[in-house]
This record gives C-alpha cells, sequence and structure tokens, in this order.
C-alpha cells in the first residue's frame, strides 16, 4: 500500500475536515473523480485502479454508499500481481455480499486460484470464500476445498471455509465419504487446525451425528491431551488453561453423539470431566473465570447428557451449589440455570435440596432475571416433602413481587400446592390467598364452589369456605343461572341447620354480604335475610347474636343510603370491590363514625345550593315534577340529625318515587336523544377515586369505566376496566392521555372495538417525578352505532396516591418538626370557609389520604398532628409532617402546617390539604345528592306501569 | 412582553460551543448536549428550524460556520427569538466591521459577552440598535482615571436617548458634506415548469439607506407605487399621470418611518437614524418582469449517455448587464464524464453539488448564450432508481434593473438650517431562488 501517494493524499484531506458537511464535499469530489477515472478505461493501469479500489473502500468504511465500481474490484482478482490481487479480494469481500450477481463472475478466478499452486493466493481465495461465499459457491467450490484441507497447508482456512460452504449447503458435505477423513484431520498435532476442524465436525455432527462416531474416540483424546496439560504450545494456553476453546468446541461436539458404549473411552472421558470439575474455582481474574467457566458449564452438560453416576452429579450439584452463593451475578446466574437443567436427571432432585434456603434468597435478589431462574428452580425442584415451604415463601413473594412476574408466580405456586398438597385444608388456604391475589380466577373459584354446594352432604369445612367464596365473589356469577343471590342464599341456608355454632356467623356473614351484592336489590331475599337475622338476634351465642343486630343494622341502614343514593356507586362497590373487610361494602360504619344517614343529610345541606337550584328550574319547567322537587328538598335541608328511627322509615316508603322516575328518565335519553349523558357526576366519581384505589371512573348507558390502582412509593399501576354495557359492540375506542409534566404515563393498548358486554382491561403504568397537583387527563372516546361519544376525565393519579402513611412517635416527631423551621420548608396558612368537621371526622379524612394522624402528640386536644412520606423519582422519600390547629368555638377555620424536606413539596402538599378540607366533600358523601340532578330536569310523568318496589330495575335493565 | 430565550449558544460546525450566556436558570447547562447529539448529529439537520427535546425548544438557525441555538424551556415567542437573533448578528456583524464567522467570534469574546449582557435581559429582548449601543460599549480599554484628560465630548445620556421622541438619532451631528445614499435591492424568486408555465413568481425588495446628514433633517420619499400616486392625484386634484404604477404587498418600515402622515397622505417620511439602516421592506407578486429566459432540453440517451443542451436569455434592456451569472444544471450522481460546448463563459462539472456549474461573467441585455453538453454515466449496482430530476438553478445580479419596475420620484431633504444634499439613488435585482424545471 506504500507509495500511493493520491490515496495517502486523500485520507489525510478526509482527516483535516473539520465537519461532516467538509467530508461529505471532498468524497463527494472523490466520487465523481473515481467515475471518470473508471470510465474512460483505456489508460487505467493496473496500478491506478488499485488506488482507486482502494478508496473506494476507505469511502465504503466511512459509510458512504458507493455503487459502482464493483466490476473493477472483481476484475483485479485476477490480476497477475499480488497486491492487486490482494486489494480485489479484500474490496470484494467489504462491498459485496453473497447475493451480489456480480460474484458470479468472481466464481471463475476464485477456483482458478483455489486449484492453483501458489499458497499465499489459496488463502486469499479461502478467506474470500470463507466470509462472502454463498450456495453457489457451495456448488462449484466444496470439492475443491475439501481436497486443499487433506493436502495443503493452510488447513486451518479451509476448514472454516468449508464449514461457511457447509452451512450454506449441507448437501455438499456427505458422511459416508467424509467420515474417515475427518477422523483422520483429528490427528492432527497443531492444535490451531485442530480448533477449526472441531468447528466444523461441531457443524458436521449437529445436522447428523451417524456416520461420525469414528471421531468419538478421537474427541475423548483431544481432551485428555488437553486436561492433562500436555505439549500444548504456550500460545495456546489462555490464562493456564489449555486451549479451552478447543475444550468447549470438543465437549460440545461430544454431546451431540448419544451415550458412549465402549467402556474404556468412558472411563477416560469421565476421568476428564472429573479433573475438570475438581479443577475450577473462583478466582479473582475475571479472564481466567470467564475461561474456566465456559470449559465447567460445557462439562456440566456434557456429565448431564452422559447420565454419569450419581457421585459425579452430587459433585456437580455441590460446585453448583457454591456458584449461587457467589457474589457476583452472572456466574449465580448460570449456577441457578444449570440447577434447573440438572433436575431433569431425576436422582439429582435430592442434593439439590440441600440448597433450598440459598435459592429463596436468590428469590429476592435485585436482578429480575435471577429472581426469574431462582422461581424456575423451585418451582422444579418441589415435591412433596417440600412443598409447603416453597409454596409459602412463593406466596410471600407474591405479595412483593412486580407486576409482570405475578401471574406466572401465582399459576405456579397454584400448581405446585395442587400437585404437592399434603393436606386438602392447606391447599385450601393457599387457594383462598391466590384468589385473594388474583382477580380473574375469582369467578371460577366462585363456580366450583357452587358446584360443590350441590352434592348432598358436604364436610363442614367446605361450607365455611364456600360460604366464604360466595359470599365474596358469589355476584361475580350473578348472571348464570342458578347462581341469583337468591338461589345462592337459598342453598347456603339449607345447610344451615347442619352446622355447628362457629360456623353460623360465618354464614351470617355470608347473608349480609349477599344482601350487599345483591344487584338489582332484591326485596325478596332482603326480607328472607332479615328473618334470618331476626330470629339470631336473640341467640344464645353472643357471636352469633352480636352479628345478627349488627348485620341487620348496618343493612337497614345501607338501604336507605342506597336508594337516595346513586345506585352505580353501589354496584361499583359490589363489582369492583371485594372487601376484604368481613362486613359490608359501606366503609363509614367500620370506621365507627356516626352512622351514614347523618352524615348524608349534614354534607347535603352545606352543598345543598346545586341540587336544590337545578331542582327549581325542572319545577318551573316540568309541574309534573314537582313531587320529586319537594321530596328531595326535603330530604336535602329537613332531614334532622338526631333522630334517626322513625324518620327512615318514612323517607324509604317515599323513595320509591324519585327512584322511579330515576330510572324512567334515564331510559329516553339513550333512545330517542342519541346524546349520551353521564350517569352521575364526573367529578364526584373523581374526587372519592382521590381517596380510594378501585372505583367506577365514569359510567354512560353504553359504557362503565373502571379503576383499580396499585401504589408503590413512586410507582404506580392503573386499570382502567372498560365495560361494554350493552349487547353490541362499541367501536372505534380510544383512549389517549395528556400527562402532566410530573407524571410518566404508560398506558397498555386499547383495542378498538369492545365486544358486547364484555370487560377489557388496559393497565397504566404511573411514575411520579416530583411533587405536583396538576392531574392527568385521560381523553375517551368511542362509538355507538353512528353517535361519537367522548369524554375528559381526570385520571385519579394525585399527589396523595403517591404518600405512604407513616405513624411517628412523638420522639420522632419533634426534632424534625423543630429541624424545618420557616418557610419554604415550613408554610403556615389560616383556611377559611372549612367544611365543618368534628376531630374524629378529620381524622378519618386525612387517613383516608394517607396521611396519618399521630395521636396524642399534640397537648392541645384541639389540634390534630400527621406525618407522612412521599415518594417521587426526583427526590428521596421524603417526610412530610403537618400540624392543624382547629378552634372548637368556630369550625370553619383552622390554622394548617405543613413541613417538609422540599419547598416544593411543602407548598404542593399545603394547597392539596387545603384543597380537601375547603372544597372537596368525602366520596361516598358526595354521592347523595348526585342522582335527582340529572334525572329530575328530565323527568317525564312517572308511568305507573314501573314496579315501585324495584327503583334499580330500569337501570339494571340498561345494563 | 414574551419571553424569547432561556440561554443562547454560539456553536461550530463540529459542535463545539464557542460562546454562550444563560439569562433563566430554567434550563440546565448540558442542553447543548442534547442540541449537539440529537440534532446536529442526525440528518434532521437543516430540515426544521426549531425542535423539541425533553420539554426544551431548541430554535436555531446557521449563520456561515455558526450555529446560533436559542433554549427555551417555556412557552416562547418564536419568531421574537428569531428576528433577535438576526438583530444580534447584524449587530456583531457592524462591530466585527463586516464578517460574522468563528474566528470573528474567538477574536472578539469580551466584546460579545458585554454585548450579550447588554440586549437580553432576563430572556426579553432590549435595545438592539447599533447605533445606540456604540455610544456606550466601545472596544476601547478601560482609562485610568488619574491619567486622562476631561473629554470634549460630552457624556452621552443613555436614557435620553432611548426614552426620546427621535431615539434613533443622536443630536448635534454635523457633517461637512450631506450625502444620502439610497439603494432599491430586489430578490426575484421563481419557479418555472419545464413547459414554461410560471408556477410561482415574487419579489421581496428593501429599501436601504445611508445618511451623513447634520441636525435633524425631515425626508420624504416618494415611489411610483399606485396607491401613494393616486393619493398625490387626488390631492392636487389632477389626474393621474399615465405610466406604470406598481402595487406593494406587504410593506414594513423602519420604526423611525411616520406612520400616521404615512396612513393619512401615504407619503414615506422620517427622521433618518445617522449612517446605515434599512427605511422598508416589500413585496410584489404582479407584474413582475423576469430579467432570464432559461430554456432547457434534457434528453436520456439509453442508460448512460444524457444530452444537456440549455439556452438563456436576457430580456432586460440592452444597455444594460448582467453580472455573475452562474447557472447549476442538475445531473444524476453517477455521471462519470462531461463534454461541454459553450457559447459565452465557462462550464465544469462539480460533483459535489452533482451539477454542471455553467459561470458567465457579464451577460449583456437581449443577447442568448447556449449550453450543450454531452454527459455519461457510469453503470452502478444499485437498483436503478430514475433519476429525479431536480430544477435548474440560477444565479445573477442586474445593476440598475427592477423587476418589480419600482422608481424612486423623489427624495426630498428638509432641515431648518437648509443646507444642500447631495443624493445617490441605485437599483439592483438578484436571484432569489430562481427556479427552472427540466
Amino acid at each position: 500500500m506504500s507509495g500511493m501517494r493520491g490515496l495517502s493524499v486523500f485520507i489525510s484531506d478526509i482527516r483535516n475536515c473539520q465537519n461532516k458537511e467538509a467530508e461529505r464535499l471532498r468524497v463527494d469530489k472523490e466520487l465523481g473523480n473515481i467515475r471518470t477515472c473508471f470510465k474512460n478505461d483505456k489508460g487505467l493501469t493496473p496500478y491506478k485502479k488499485k488506488k482507486y479500489v482502494w478508496k473506494m473502500l476507505y469511502i465504503h468504511m466511512l459509510g458512504y454508499d458507493v455503487d459502482f465500481g464493483h466490476m473493477e474490484a472483481v476484475s483485479l482478482i485476477s490480476a497477475p500481481k499480488y497486491p492487486e490481487k490482494q486489494v480485489g479480494y479484500i474490496v470484494t469481500s467489504c462491498l459485496l455480499n453473497e447475493n451480489h450477481d456480480f460474484l458470479r463472475l468472481a466464481i471463475n478466478a476464485v477456483r482458478n486460484d483455489i486449484i492453483g499452486r501458489n499458497e499465499t493466493y489459496q488463502c486469499l481465495a479461502l478467506t474470500l470464500v470463507g466470509n462472502i461465499g454463498g450456495r453457489e459457491f457451495a456448488e462449484s467450490l466444496a470439492p475443491d476445498v475439501q481436497k486443499l484441507l487433506l493436502q495443503a497447508s493452510c488447513k486451518e482456512k479451509a476448514a472454516l471455509c468449508l464449514l461457511r460452504l457447509f452451512r450454506k449447503n449441507p448437501d455438499v458435505v456427505n458422511a459416508d465419504g467424509w467420515a474417515d477423513r475427518m477422523a483422520q484431520l483429528l490427528d492432527e498435532r497443531d492444535l490451531g487446525v485442530l480448533t477449526s476442524s472441531m468447528s466444523l465436525l461441531v457443524s458436521l455432527v449437529s445436522n447428523d451425528y451417524e456416520g461420525y462416531s469414528s471421531c468419538l474416540p478421537k474427541c475423548v483424546k483431544i481432551l485428555e491431551r488437553l486436561a492433562r496439560n500436555q505439549d500444548v504450545p504456550q500460545e495456546y494456553t489462555y490464562y493456564g488453561i489449555p486451549s479451552p476453546w478447543l475444550q468447549v468446541k470438543t465437549m460440545r461436539a461430544l454431546q451431540y453423539f448419544p451415550t458412549i458404549e465402549d467402556p474404556s473411552t468412558r472411563r477416560s472421558l469421565f476421568e476428564v470431566l472429573q479433573r475438570i470439575l475438581m479443577g475450577t474455582d473462583v478466582v479473582k481474574n475475571v479472564n481466567k473465570n470467564n475461561a474456566s467457566h465456559a470449559v465447567l458449564f460445557e462439562a456440566l452438560s456434557l456429565v448431564m447428557h452422559l447420565n454419569a453416576e450419581k457421585e459425579m452429579m452430587s459433585q456437580c450439584v455441590a460446585l453448583l451449589g457454591k456458584f449461587i452463593s457467589v457474589r457476583e451475578p452472572n456466574i449465580r446466574y448460570l449456577g441457578l440455570e444449570n440447577m434447573t437443567r440438572m433436575l431433569m436427571i431425576t436422582d439429582a432432585q435430592d442434593i439439590i435440596k440441600k440448597h433450598q434456603p440459598q435459592i429463596i434468597t436468590s428469590l429476592k435478589d435485585p436482578d429480575i432475571s435471577i429472581r426469574r431462574r431462582a422461581l424456575d428452580l423451585l418451582y422444579g425442584m418441589c415435591d412433596v416433602s417440600n412443598a409447603k415451604g416453597i409454596v409459602e415463601e412463593l406466596l410471600q413473594y407474591l405479595s412483593t413481587a412486580e407486576f409482570s412476574m405475578r401471574e406466572e408466580l401465582s399459576l405456579k405456586a397454584a400448581i405446585l400446592a395442587e400437585k404437592f398438597a399434603p393436606d386438602l385444608s392447606w391447599y385450601v388456604d393457599v387457594i383462598l390467598q391466590l384468589i385473594d391475589n388474583a382477580e380473574i380466577l375469582l369467578p371460577y373459584a366462585a363456580s366450583k364452589v357452587r358446584e360443590y354446594m350441590d352434592k348432598i352432604a358436604i364436610h363442614e369445612t367446605m361450607v365455611k369456605v364456600s360460604a366464604y367464596i360466595l359470599g365474596e365473589y358469589g355476584h361475580l356469577l350473578a348472571r348464570r343461572p342458578g347462581c341469583s343471590a337468591r338461589e345462592l342464599f337459598g342453598i347456603l341456608h339449607e345447610k344451615l341447620p347442619t352446622v355447628s355454632s362457629p360456623t353460623i356467623p360465618l354464614l351470617l356473614s355470608t347473608y349480609a354480604k349477599l344482601l350487599m351484592h345483591a344487584q338489582p336489590p332484591d326485596i325478596e331475599l332482603q326480607k328472607q335475610i332479615w328473618n334470618v337475622f331476626k330470629k339470631y338476634e336473640s341467640s344464645i351465642d353472643v357471636e352469633i347474636q352480636q352479628r345478627a343486630v349488627e348485620y341487620f343494622e348496618l343493612t337497614y341502614l345501607v338501604e336507605d343510603v342506597e336508594d337516595t343514593a346513586d345506585q352505580s356507586a353501589i354496584k361499583l362497590r359490589a363489582q369492583q370491590l371485594p372487601s376484604n373487610a368481613l362486613v359490608l361494602a359501606d366503609p363509614q360504619p367500620v370506621n365507627g363514625t356516626p352512622p351514614p344517614l347523618k352524615l348524608d343529610h349534614e354534607s347535603a345541606s352545606q352543598t345543598q345550593s346545586q341540587p336544590n337550584g337545578d331542582l327549581s328550574k325542572a319545577q318551573s319547567q316540568i309541574p309534573s315534577a314537582d313531587l320529586v322537587g319537594e321530596m328531595v328538598d326535603s330530604l336535602a335541608i329537613e332531614a334532622p340529625p338526631v333522630d334517626m328511627g322513625s324518620h327512615q322509615r318514612v323517607y324509604r316508603e317515599e323513595d320509591g318515587i324519585p327512584d322511579e322516575v330515576d330510572g324512567t328518565a334515564i331510559v329516553p335519553i339513550g333512545d330517542q336523544a342519541n346524546k349520551v349523558e353521564p350517569i352521575g357526576n364526573i367529578t364526584e366519581r373523581f374526587n372519592a377515586l382521590c381517596l380510594k384505589d378501585s372505583g367506577v371512573l365514569y359510567e354512560d348507558p353504553y359504557i362503565q369505566i373502571g379503576v383499580k390502582a396499585e401504589w408503590r412509593g413512586h410507582h404506580g399501576r392503573l386499570v382502567l376496566f372498560l365495560g361494554n354495557k350493552v349487547t353490541s359492540p362499541l367501536t372505534s375506542v380510544q383512549a389517549l392521555i395528556q400527562p402532566p409534566a410530573h407524571l410518566k404515563l404508560e398506558l397498555s393498548l386499547v383495542p378498538d372495538t369492545i365486544p358486547p358486554r364484555a370487560q377489557v382491561q388496559c393497565p397504566l403504568e404511573v411514575m411520579n417525578i416530583r411533587p405536583s397537583r396538576d392531574v392527568a387527563v385521560l381523553d375517551f372516546s368511542y362509538k355507538f352505532g353512528t353517535s361519537m361519544v367522548s369524554a375528559k376525565l381526570r385520571l385519579p393519579a394525585v399527589l396523595n396516591k403517591f404518600l405512604q402513611p407513616l405513624q411517628l412517635t412523638s420522639e420522632e416527631f419533634f426534632p424534625q418538626w423543630r429541624s424545618l423551621s420557616g418557610p419554604p420548608l415550613k408554610l403556615q396558612e389560616v383556611v377559611r370557609g372549612v367544611r365543618p368537621l368534628s376531630l374524629p371526622e378529620m381524622e378519618n379524612l386525612f387517613n383516608s389520604f394517607r396521611v396519618t394522624i399521630c395521636p396524642g402528640l399534640d397537648p392541645n386536644p384541639n389540634n390534630l398532628v400527621a406525618s407522612t412520606t412521599f415518594y417521587s423519582e426526583n427526590t428521596r422519600p421524603m417526610l412530610c409532617l403537618a400540624r392543624i390547629e382547629t378552634d372548637p368555638a368556630d369550625r370553619t377555620q383552622l390554622r394548617l402546617t405543613v413541613a417538609s424536606g422540599d419547598s416544593t413539596l411543602t407548598f404542593e402538599l399545603k394547597e392539596f390539604i387545603k384543597e380537601q378540607l375547603i372544597a372537596i366533600p368525602m366520596g361516598s358523601r358526595a354521592l347523595v345528592p348526585a342522582v335527582p340532578v340529572p334525572a329530575a330536569p328530565l323527568a317525564q310523568p312517572p308511568s305507573p306501569a314501573v314496579d315501585a318496589n324495584d327503583p334499580g330495575a330500569m337501570l339494571a335493565g340498561l345494563l | 412582553m414574551p419571553v424569547a430565550a432561556s440561554a443562547i449558544y454560539f456553536l461550530n460546525l463540529r459542535g463545539d460551543v464557542l460562546i454562550n450566556r444563560t439569562y433563566r436558570d430554567d434550563v440546565g447547562g448540558n442542553m447543548v448536549d442534547a442540541f449537539r447529539t440529537h440534532i446536529m448529529q442526525t440528518k434532521e439537520l437543516g430540515n426544521c428550524p426549531v425542535r423539541q427535546i425533553g420539554g426544551c425548544s431548541f430554535v436555531y438557525m446557521r449563520i456561515s460556520n455558526v450555529y446560533i441555538v436559542i433554549v427555551v424551556s417555556s412557552n416562547a415567542n418564536v419568531a421574537c427569538g428569531f428576528k433577535f437573533v438576526v438583530e444580534a448578528v447584524a449587530l456583531f456583524k457592524s462591530y466585527f466591521g463586516g464578517a460574522f464567522d468563528e474566528d470573528a467570534i474567538r477574536n472578539n469574546f469580551v466584546l460579545i459577552y458585554e454585548l450579550l449582557d447588554e440586549i437580553m435581559d432576563f430572556g426579553y429582548p432590549q435595545n438592539l440598535s447599533p447605533e445606540i449601543l456604540k455610544l456606550y460599549i466601545t472596544q476601547e480599554g478601560v482609562r485610568s482615571p488619574f491619567s486622562s484628560k476631561p473629554k470634549d465630548k460630552p457624556v452621552p445620556n443613555a436614557t435620553l436617548q432611548v426614552t426620546g421622541a427621535v431615539g434613533w438619532r443622536r443630536e448635534g451631528l454635523s457633517y461637512k458634506k450631506n450625502e444620502v445614499f439610497l439603494d432599491i435591492v430586489e430578490s426575484v424568486n421563481l419557479l418555472m415548469s419545464s413547459k414554461g408555465n410560471v408556477l410561482r413568481c415574487d419579489v421581496t425588495g428593501k429599501v436601504l439607506m445611508k445618511c451623513f446628514l447634520s441636525g435633524m433633517p425631515d425626508l420624504k420619499l416618494g415611489l411610483n407605487d399606485k396607491i401613494g400616486l393616486e393619493k398625490e392625484s387626488e390631492m392636487k386634484s389632477r389626474p393621474a399621470k399615465s405610466g406604470k404604477t406598481i402595487e406593494l404587498d406587504d410593506v414594513t418600515f423602519h420604526q423611525c418611518v411616520n406612520l400616521t402622515r404615512f396612513n393619512s397622505e401615504k407619503t414615506v417620511s422620517f427622521v433618518p437614524p445617522d449612517g446605515e439602516f434599512e427605511l422598508m421592506k416589500y413585496r410584489i407578486t404582479e407584474g413582475v418582469n423576469l430579467p432570464f429566459r432559461v430554456l432547457p432540453t434534457i434528453n436520456e440517451l439509453g442508460r448512460t449517455r444524457i444530452e444537456v443542451n440549455v439556452k438563456v436569455k436576457s430580456v432586460f434592456g440592452a444597455k444594460m448587464f448582467a453580472l455573475g451569472v452562474v447557472v447549476k444544471i442538475p445531473v444524476p450522481k453517477q455521471t462519470a464524464k462531461t463534454n461541454f460546448q459553450v457559447t459565452t463563459g465557462r462550464a465544469k462539472y462539480n460533483p459535489s453539488i452533482d451539477c454542471l456549474v455553467w459561470k458567465i461573467r457579464k451577460f449583456p441585455g437581449q443577447t442568448e448564450s447556449t449550453l450543450s453538453a454531452e454527459i455519461e454515466l457510469i453503470s452502478t449496482m444499485g437498483e436503478k432508481k430514475s433519476w429525479t430530476r431536480p430544477p435548474i438553478q440560477m444565479e445573477f445580479q442586474v445593476p440598475m434593473f427592477t423587476a418589480s419596475g419600482l422608481r424612486v420620484r423623489f427624495l426630498k431633504v428638509w432641515e431648518k438650517s437648509g443646507y444642500n444634499t447631495v443624493e445617490w439613488v441605485r437599483y439592483i435585482t438578484k436571484a432569489g431562488s430562481y427556479e427552472i424545471r427540466c
């Protein structure tokens, strides 16, 4: 290459270019020059040709398109002198690939070089073929290359070249003729030739091992030679390991043969393997580790392949056990993976079991691939003896595992539990835990249990289990025949006389749940159940008595709420909330606050202006709606919070009327006006969802969008449930999210169509980057028939979702409180116009948005002190502290102090709390006045045909 | 007023930062790396002058071998940003004495920092007028208070200057010879189809002035534009003179022009700033006189030969002549050999732009000249894509010719002292994007 001045000038020009553009101009100029020179080929000397082809290669290497001049490059191959030939070969193999037509022109020239006498030319030709040889090359050149492999001195290149040709066209080498020669090649002493021949052999036997059995002893011999470290030249040892590449390849080749029959060969092979297994250890040097482990793992798989004796297996497992306790994640991964493979050989299982604790720790590794391997291994090694431990471990892990692994994990746990259950009760426990975790299984579990209940005599435990499952999830079956709430109740109630007294409370709970979940509310069922409760009100067993009384009262109260409240809110709870609390869906009584009715009216009278205003409008428009107006007015304003008993009953009797109007009112909206009105108030639904994790985000006559969310630290996962409520598909469904700057949102694909009466789940990953009160907006639209419906919905991924409740003691609280002094880290504000709340109510409010009240920290009983932790990507978990000083004389004002380590966070949190205290009523209460508002203005004169006893019937008819 | 920039960067073509200034701290210091990796090193450079990466907007333009990048994170006024850059470059040019490139920046770091401090404040553009800034920001070093003798010149009062009634002109100027130079510079944009139909044609023109006048003169400019003439004839209540009148679109004036008088009387009257400035800009779409006609014929003979014949005709007055005429005729990328015959000028093949470049230094009016070329192509490996035939481009300058036909009818100067002035008027027409499809 020396002495080509034009080339070196060009290269230095390119290197001196200041920027890419100058380089491009220079390259284009040179290409023009080359084109001109190639075109007038009269005066093109071989020297010039060579120079320009080198330039072309350089330009190609710089990344520019060179689409001419291949002819010149190929023609150089047949040049007589070495320098030109070399350029020809190099440039051809760089610029062309096997699919180029130009290569056909080269075949003949290449063949001439291969069969020629000149060794250097042979090498060049073999390299070219080895790099870009295609099918045509294989057909015309294979015999010549085979000949070279046996005779010439460039055997390594020939072997690799043949390997390439074989891969392109396996027919070129046939076993009968070639096996002997292959064996002959393996007698070679030179390790370089041996390595390349071994690559060829691996490829050959992977295709078809028969016929090559003569090579087997030779391979073992090679291994022996390497492992004993005899006469291996210095240049073929790598960190003291004799040619690890050849070792690996040889062992790989051996794995393609079936097990070795010849005892002496087998013995010597095992000797070698033993030596490898013994001699490998984890050392400091990474390169040495890599090389020795490559050999070792290949040896392990060979041992597995050969089905070695138990002793050797246990040695292997011991080795692997050592590996999985190493810090290095790569080694640990390999150890776990190989152990899993080891499991396929049955007698290794016991040995592996010794390492169970170690494997279980790997399940908690930060690296997910290691966790997956560990899970696979645990699954594989499980049997009757250790099933209990493993499954418990898996279940424990399930609660902390990430979403992506959960499905696999629960499936595996379920399979193991079923396969190896030592006793049934344990199995049931496991499955119940799993069911709690996995939503998809719920209907299945319920239906199975339902089937079992049909049998005449069943064990009492089964009754308990069934009662629990049917109570919790029975409503999921409501549409199936024989599974309505009433029927379920019938079936369960049959069992009541047969069971012992500890089971009866369980059954009572189930009845309460059935009643809660019944959709539409079933008056008949209610009467029956109340009868049962009444019967047990005087039971001698305190437990039963208490439950009966409480359930009666609760269902009774809920009925009131339900009748006046938004129907869909209850339905939402019934559908979306498999409440773990045994009692009932409405959270108020559980929290120990005063009964809901009182609150309802109280809040209604505070926020009365809205429904009232609308209603009076409705009155002026439609005189026939007067009754409704008066009725609701009385509900909203007059309701005295003191006396509950008598009043409630009166209301309930009246309540049939507005609900009936309600029902008739909604039907015509969908049918006539062709305009889709959302059911319920979207804002209030959103506000409710800000305080809880699941519920309905949006509903109209065609679709219901539910949300279920899980929050962990600054991560969250929302699942949107898009439920089609009608019998025709909803098309052109689109959901776009407009994320605010502080959230990272990833919505999975939303299907274009929702089939009739189907529910589609769309997971949505949320990540919080920094504190902000902005809200993400979901732009949702779909088409029903010809009408397009769209809605903009705020997603309940708000500030408080990234809070984690935290209870502090006074020793922890006060130093923090004092260290955060003054703005901007600590902000104080007097908030006026607050919705009056008693202290316990306010405590509840705070707890519900995950700011934990720490009781007893403040000496003044009118003050509240609260703490929480805020998670975001940008900051470490931030401790937030708050103090609320209330004035017992005037509940509408209070002083709010918020402190945290971050000024933005402090501000945002303060504003957030303020908003909550002033504007947003608590979710369940807000729903109370919601329904009559959209219903009343549209009300038609009530039709007498509608069953006044079944207020939700019309609504249910829509579903 | 909108924010124009949070930070400004000057980069060379390699992407190194030459100089930068951050005006607001809402953008990080490493934002320019994002520009380098996401814009400069991709092929999209030059496609779109505004790009958004990770909440930051990059507004950039290239001036000679320098990229000027404005980074903003808020919803900024992009047009304002671009205008700011253009004005700032004009300011730098007037300080450096002509060129604005990488070397000029490297030689004037201190001055540029000083100017950058002055012309923008917290992202809001400030006074960019060179005349005023030159009064206060000078390249002279700091003078020691002890050695200096009291200055002759009165200390300039910046506040008065900027807030006064005539903010753009200093009081008390005096010249021995009172001169006014007026240039009308027009550039013609044309896109013509291969059949000779005009697809798009317009002229953008500028009236540039250079004033060396004493005192506070009042100037009045009369052009042969339609509105002005009509108004004039109406006021003087006599019929409009026959002759060509020009309809100007989109006229923009320098701030010195009295707009109320323009609205009422349709005359351009103003108190000019001292030195050079752009008085007005306009655009014309109707009745454009094209200075050149191009008649190309390009035949592809088989796969490897192309015959090119281009005839260029000058259609302006026979006494005038065009200077620096360049005709760029695109040829395919595989061009290997070219053979030319030209009647005037010189032609050669330039492979880096894939064009035949035909240069004619002086082209008299009412003449024509032709180029015929034979081109041989080299055969390629790539699949045969048909050649897209880009349009022929042309560059030229025709002095004393206006494509719009615009003429200066009068330029009057009034001053209290009533001195005599000398007025010089020049016209020149340049090619903008003058393209003919073939």
